[in-house]
């Protein structure tokens, strides 16, 4: 029998919080991060301004490591520590314990700030130690380093259902035998490069607002941060007496840019389950405030029908902004925690939808073991993940 | 489980275009390496490089606008045509959900980049086309592959830099055998870009002249390009179709060094975990394998790096072993590396011909292997594995059969 993929802890490093409680806290109290930018004045932005990860780090080594890499490091120690797997500094590290990360850009600053440096400067005077830094799985590697991860490392890229793409990665090599610890979810940082093309390509809100589903939207707002779920088997996690949280349960994906992608990802996660639109409790939705929300909003009235305005929604890019490759992964800390509460949480500052979905300013409570999670993109690359509150 | 097949093969590479060009230039130990030619290259430390100079992207991008997509896009289009023709499959016979694609890549679309930071340094920010920003992002070349063939499946980029093929393929058969897909396009690819030419040439890593894995006198790696790309199928659907089946995909390992993020482990610690892992999902042990894919880059420290694993994890066995590099005639193309390698892999298997790692003049007793030097061989492997080891620690090895 195929082993169960479990859920045993969790790490978030957020603008809206650094830490689960605090994430949680500020989600459920309907707070936003979205703020007018410290780093890139005229746009809003939900990000840290200046970021000291040295509270969960330390300063050794921390130096060397971009914005994005010190994200994805916190949300790590906090994953880590949340299930009892720090790795002794003066220990090798453990072999079978790894990280899986999904993002969009990577280091794409990093990448371009080596190669601006080259160009102003001369191809010899680039620093060799920033280097490193220029490669895709660069963030990973780093995490890898500073946490003594010595199993599976991988980097994913699925748009921004890149977060979901990771887990369900993380899940299949648990399922393998490959690993036995692996902490999945995603990681992303707003830089230059990601404002400038977020401003420039149309898609940043004209009135520095998110407001997914809306029915007053224009446009999304960048986002930034890292959210991880620690997985193992339910077996390596009663073997060292730890109680899951969830359950990964099924996972569906297409690449498809049409109505008919997303709901095919989202009938392929149901069925994976083996359980029907009647059955889970809980939508979190990927929609940023950005005019293709309606293609979302129609595969899901194709998957669920009129029972769609029944189920208690939300759509936390409302207060995270869009973190692109790490999107999916904090719809997943948030469902999970929507489980643990049996309320799905505000989505901030929404007024009225023609979305069909039953959203609110409000958390809304529900009775229900599954949560349904959902990522989207309008160049195609759709996933979908189903989650189980854990029972033996 | 569901057996997986290797049914197709398509390679763009320094050494030429499509399966039969590709691999009589490798069984004739011919180079793809030479001056560098998609930038002016006065001002670095290094001059030489292995691009692939005869690809017309008009030639294999049809649906799309070739203009509107980066050169790897391009590459991987490329050799996914080549691969798709190679295997005869009918992609309208399978529900085009169930086919996806899996790839690898070390800097995915970096030459915009490259225009984003030379628009900024001629007329500022302003002068950015915001279409570099949308065509940046690596998950884009597997998506214009889907797109280009109208696949509907899994689309997923696995940017573990220069192990990446090895992951992407690996993956790929993960989804087939576990019955999420049934038939999958996977490999890798890389454009030539000054960006990681800079970092290399700058570390010193670039040799002068040519690439001479495991040799005494070697100077170090060259960069460069391409793509490959492979069709994989179920074994059930390849043999009711009679397809040509070149080998079977049996498993692959990887591992993590968390040491260093450019240096190899000084012991080997991820190389030997990610060959024993491989062995282990394939169900073989070490006297099954008949040859090694070396990542075999030429630097000095990989080469005696990857020879130490190697020594370590076959022991009395490991000089019977026969290990080459064909970085030797096609360079490091990146993220393609391992996915064009496990072509080579595939073609061994199917031809019972390995290839060898050219400019082999002194054997470095500190290797200590056998590199098949300078000329092809005729050996009937039945089970091979490739070897790939990535900037962030990031090593992955896969294990290929022949099919009978």
């Amino acid at each position: 029998m195929t082993p169960r993929v479990v859920v045993t802890g969790a790490g978030v490093c957020s603008p809206l919080g650094a830490g689960v409680e605090e994430f949680a806290n500020a989600l459920w109290s309907g707070k936003s991060a979205i703020v007018p930018s410290t780093r890139f004045p005229g746009s809003t932005i939900a990000e840290f301004g200046e970021f000291n990860p040295t509270p969960w780090l330390g300063n050794k080594g921390v130096r060397v490591l971009d914005r994005g890499t010190r994200f994805l490091c916190v949300a790590a120690q906090i994953a880590l520590s949340s299930t009892c797997l720090v790795q002794d500094a003066a220990s090798e590290g453990d072999a079978d314990l790894g990280l899986v990360c999904g993002t969009l850009f990577g280091g794409v600053h990093s990448i371009a700030m080596f190669d601006w440096s080259g160009l102003m400067e001369g191809p010899s005077m680039v620093s060799p130690m920033e280097f490193p830094n220029t490669v895709i799985n660069a963030p990973a590697g780093q995490a890898a380093i500073k946490h003594k991860l010595r199993g599976v490392n991988s980097t994913i890229c699925a748009g921004l259902a890149s977060g979901l793409h990771a887990i369900q990665y993380a899940a299949d090599f648990l399922r393998f035998g490959r690993a036995r610890y692996l902490m999945a979810g995603g990681m992303e940082e707003v830089c230059d490069e990601a404002a400038l093309g977020f401003r420039k390509l149309g898609i940043a809100s004209p009135t520095g607002q998110a407001h997914p589903f809306g029915a007053d939207r224009d446009g999304t707002v960048a986002g930034e941060g890292s959210a991880l779920w620690m997985l193992e088997t339910e077996e390596t996690a009663r073997g060292r007496g730890i109680k899951p949280w969830f359950e990964i349960c099924g996972f569906g994906t297409a690449t498809d840019a049409r109505p008919e992608g997303a709901a095919a990802a989202i009938e392929q996660a149901l069925q994976e389950t083996g359980v029907g639109p009647g059955e889970i409790g809980c939508i979190v939705a990927g929609a940023n405030g950005s005019p293709a929300d309606a293609i979302e909003a129609r595969a899901l009235r194709c998957v669920f029908g009129e029972r769609l305005a029944r189920i208690p929604a939300s759509a936390p890019k409302a207060a995270i902004g869009e973190t692109m490759g790490a999107s999916g992964a904090f719809s997943a800390i948030t469902a999970g925690l929507a489980l643990q509460r049996q309320e799905a949480p505000p989505t901030a500052g929404f007024a009225a939808t023609d979305s069909g979905l039953q959203l609110s300013s409000k958390s809304q409570p529900f009775e229900g073991e599954y949560a349904l999670i959902d990522a989207f993109s309008c160049e195609g690359n759709n996933a979908a993940l189903v989650i189980r509150l854990w029972k033996n | 489980m569901r057996r997986v097949v290797i049914t197709g093969i398509g390679v763009i590479s320094p050494v030429g275009t499509g399966r039969d060009t590709f691999w009589s230039a490798l069984l004739a130990g011919k180079s793809g390496i030479g001056p560098v030619t998609a930038f002016d290259s006065t001002n670095y430390a290094a001059h030489i490089g292995a691009e692939v100079r005869d690809f017309d992207p008009a030639h294999y991008v049809k649906k799309q606008q070739p203009a509107h997509m980066g050169r790897a896009s391009q590459l991987a289009i490329g050799a996914a045509r080549l691969a798709i023709q190679d295997s005869g499959l009918d992609l309208r016979s399978v529900e085009s959900r169930r086919i996806g694609v899996s790839m690898g890549t070390t800097s995915g679309e970096p030459l915009f980049v490259e225009h984003y930071n030379d628009a900024r340094k001629q007329s500022g920010d302003d002068a950015v086309d915001p279409e570099w920003m949308g065509l940046y992002p690596c998950h884009v070349i597997p998506t214009h592959v889907a797109n280009e063939f109208g696949l509907h499946g899994p689309s997923i980029m696995i940017p573990t830099a220069c192990a990446a093929g090895n992951y992407a393929i690996g993956y790929a058969h993960d989804l087939i055998r576990t019955g999420r897909a049934d038939a999958m396009l996977a490999g890798g690819a890389d454009a030539f870009s000054r960006i990681p030419y800079m970092g290399f040439a700058r570390l010193g890593a670039i040799a002068p002249e040519r690439c001479q894995p495991f040799d005494k006198n070697r100077k170090g790696m060259v960069p460069g390009e391409g793509s490959g790309m492979l069709v994989l199928e179920p074994l059930d659907s390849a043999t009711a179709r009679g397809a040509k089946i070149y080998a079977e995909v049996l498993g692959y390992g990887v591992s993590c060094d968390a040491h260093h993020m450019t240096a190899a482990h000084p012991q080997a610690d991820g190389a030997i975990r990610a060959m024993s892992a491989a062995m282990k999902d394939s169900g073989v042990g070490i006297g099954d394998i008949d040859y090694i894919s070396a990542h075999g880059t030429g630097t000095p420290t990989n080469d005696r790096i990857e020879s130490l694993a190697v020594r370590t994890l076959f022991a009395e066995y490991a000089p019977k072993v026969p290990m080459s590099s064909i970085k030797s005639m096609l360079g490091h193309t990146m993220g393609a590396a391992s996915a064009i390698e496990a072509a080579a892999c595939a073609l061994a298997l199917d031809t019972g011909w390995i290839p060898p790692t050219i400019n082999h003049e002194e054997a470095d007793p500190d290797c200590g292997l056998d590199v098949v030097p300078n000329r092809s061989r005729q050996t009937h492997p039945k089970i091979v594995l490739n070897n790939a080891y990535a900037f962030g620690g990031n090593n992955a090895s896969l294990c290929l059969g022949r099919y009978e």
